[in-house]
């Protein structure tokens, strides 16, 4: 996948919005492998339902979303396995990690669909990111900046050619958020993949080489 | 998969599936021992003659004193058979057609005893024996003939001659190869066949011969092709049914009566063993119905877990497997001890019936285990399906 283009996207809750100012809503929007995009917004713009559009779990929303031209709204559940499993990866707000299982289960249940990453390459993220020692606990006994690092580290576990990182810092601290970036930087670079970052206030340091305010 | 399942085997409730296990173990079980058991009971009125179904009777008209001194014809007329047939109870009307020529029989025991007898040969439409069809026909030109003898005529020998003159008894099996030669004559013409006895019937009391060497014979040496029936077989589609009885009455007709009865015992039988396997029926749609409400609650349960495995990439096939191959090794393991349960059973009575029945021949399982599997079958493809659209409904719930 080349290229993500929104089509005078909107969601339907805003339909009824008059004079809705956005950069991103409403607007011819494309997003291009290789580059670094912000998209900043405000509580409530819309920020996690164009994720899940892009992602294809929801679908209230007008206009199109064009995957290298080609229209979302008519894929098949097929292709959708496919584009998770090979061309987005998604590092959600909510995270949606598993409590059940320990910080590396979680990973691991990814990577072993994937097959995408090395174990000592996973080993070593979380020595980086300063969570190795809490590699085999259950991650519903884990803070939330903790998990955070964790579903960063189970979004790299796949081939992308986009990634998408929904507030990735907001419950990680000045270091920590430096390292978040950069390890992002390092894989999507490595990918040669686009990154879009969403944030609501504070966001990672990174050289953008678009700012768009939702 | 090992994680997929250490996740989704979260929320498995073990009261809900010992409860669809045992439920649909006693319904398997009960559907299972009742075909076996239809199956073994079957094998045992068939030993008694294999050439004819319960169902046939075989009619008459009643021989009265008044029949001999008037003269008054004992057989069929067209109309007469034509009301028949056309009577709701039947299924379908056989003549018997008689010899119109001349039957001397020779047994040759050995070299210095044999048995000759005038005899008679009739012979009912085809499709009323049951024989191969490989042993039963008749090649014009060939001098050999199919028969089929009455079963007191083996009693007759056994019982009575060959115990007067301590001869030894004959099993049918030996009667079986042994040759008969028969005389038939007529018009002038007589020539010598051999008679190969491919069985002997309790149900008729006459010798039998296929239906196509009757019509040439009677042709032949007779000139004749068609005698008037003095009796008639008929297929009934009930036989418990009080309007034979009555008909029979009415047109002073008879029948082998206590082979009504045993045909009335199979009917009766046959609705026994219908019932019985309806109730097992019954128990395993509702154990099939407590399975899907189970594993629907289970989805339900863990609907947050499946909807994110499916958003990490897992395909609805891959999340659906887990439950799938649960409900069917349930399934299988629920086959597997029912067909256990069931041969024991069977061992039970199998014994009862060979101490009744000493010329018993055990039937084969393999119709009753085709039937378990295919059940197996449609229950879990229903089971498969089932899940994997739950799931579908997962995926698509964030339309």
């Amino acid at each position: 996948m080349k290229e993500i283009v929104l089509e005078h996207t909107l969601p339907k809750v805003f339909v009824q919005v008059k004079d809705l100012q956005s950069e991103v809503w409403n607007q011819t929007v494309t997003f291009e492998k290789e580059r670094l995009y912000l998209v900043e917004a405000n509580s409530g713009t819309g920020k996690s339902s164009l994720c899940s559009y892009i992602f294809g779990y929801r679908k209230d929303y007008e206009g199109r979303i064009l995957f290298d031209g080609a229209d979302i709204a008519r894929f098949k559940t097929s292709q959708w396995v496919k584009i998770r499993q090979k061309s987005l990866s998604l590092l959600w707000q909510e995270l949606r990690l598993f409590p059940e299982l320990t910080a590396m289960e979680n990973v691991d249940i990814k990577n072993k669909l994937t097959g995408q990453q090395t174990k000592q390459q996973i080993e070593t993220w979380f020595e980086q990111l300063g969570i190795a020692d809490r590699m085999h606990a259950k991650i519903g006994r884990m803070s939330f900046g903790q998990q955070q690092r964790v579903a960063l580290i189970r979004a790299l576990c796949q081939p992308f050619d986009f990634i998408f990182v929904d507030e990735p810092i907001s419950h990680l601290d000045d270091t920590n958020s430096r390292i978040v970036g950069e390890l992002l930087t390092a894989e999507a670079k490595r990918q040669g993949a686009g990154v879009i970052v969403t944030s609501i206030g504070k966001h990672i340091e990174l050289n953008y080489d678009k700012v768009l305010k939702l | 998969m090992n994680l997929v399942w250490k996740l989704l085997r979260q929320h498995i409730s073990i009261p809900q599936f010992a409860g669809f296990f045992f439920a649909n173990l006693v319904g398997m079980t009960i559907i299972l021992l009742g075909l076996q058991f239809y199956t073994d009971t079957q094998a045992i009125y068939q030993s008694e003659d294999s050439f004819m179904k319960a169902d046939y009777l075989i009619i008459n008209k009643r021989i009265g004193s008044l029949t001999t001194i008037t003269g008054k014809s004992s057989a069929f007329t067209l109309p007469e058979v034509q009301d028949l047939d056309q009577q709701e109870f039947v299924e379908r009307v056989g003549l018997f057609t008689s010899s119109a020529y001349d039957v001397k029989a020779t047994f040759k025991l050995d070299e210095g005893t044999s048995f000759s007898t005038e005899m008679f040969f009739e012979s009912v439409p085809d499709e009323f024996v049951d024989v191969k069809s490989d042993d039963w026909g008749y090649q014009q030109g060939s001098h050999e003939v199919p028969i089929i003898l009455p079963r007191n005529y083996l009693d007759l020998y056994n019982f009575g001659y060959a115990q007067s003159r301590n001869m030894p008894k004959l099993s049918e099996g030996i009667l079986s190869a042994i040759r008969l030669k028969i005389d038939l004559a007529g018009q002038g013409m007589r020539d010598e066949y051999e008679g190969r006895i491919v069985g002997f019937s309790s149900r008729l009391n006459t010798i039998l011969v296929p239906q196509q060497f009757m019509d040439w014979a009677n042709e032949y040496y007779a000139g004749t092709k068609t005698v008037a029936p003095t009796r008639l077989i008929v297929e009934v589609n009930n036989p418990t049914d009080d309007r034979i009885t009555s008909y029979l009455q009415d047109n002073d007709y008879e029948t082998d009566q206590d082979k009504l009865d045993a045909s009335k015992q199979t009917f009766l039988l046959r609705i026994i063993v219908a019932i019985v396997m309806g109730v097992g029926l019954v128990i395993s749609i509702l154990s099939f119905y407590i399975l899907m409400l189970s594993v629907y609650l289970l989805v339900e349960k863990n609907s947050t877990k499946l909807e994110n495995l499916l958003l990490i990439g897992y395909s609805p096939t891959k999340v659906s497997m887990p439950y799938q191959l649960l409900t069917i090794g349930l399934n299988v393991l629920v086959l597997a001890i029912a067909i256990v349960a069931m041969l024991a059973v069977r061992n039970v009575y199998l014994e009862m019936f060979e101490s009744f029945f000493p010329d018993f021949e055990t039937p084969s399982i393999t119709t009753t285990l085709l039937a378990g599997v295919c059940l197996l079958g449609v229950v879990s493809i229903l089971n498969v399906i089932a899940i994997k659209s739950k799931v579908m409904s997962i995926w698509k719930r964030k339309d």
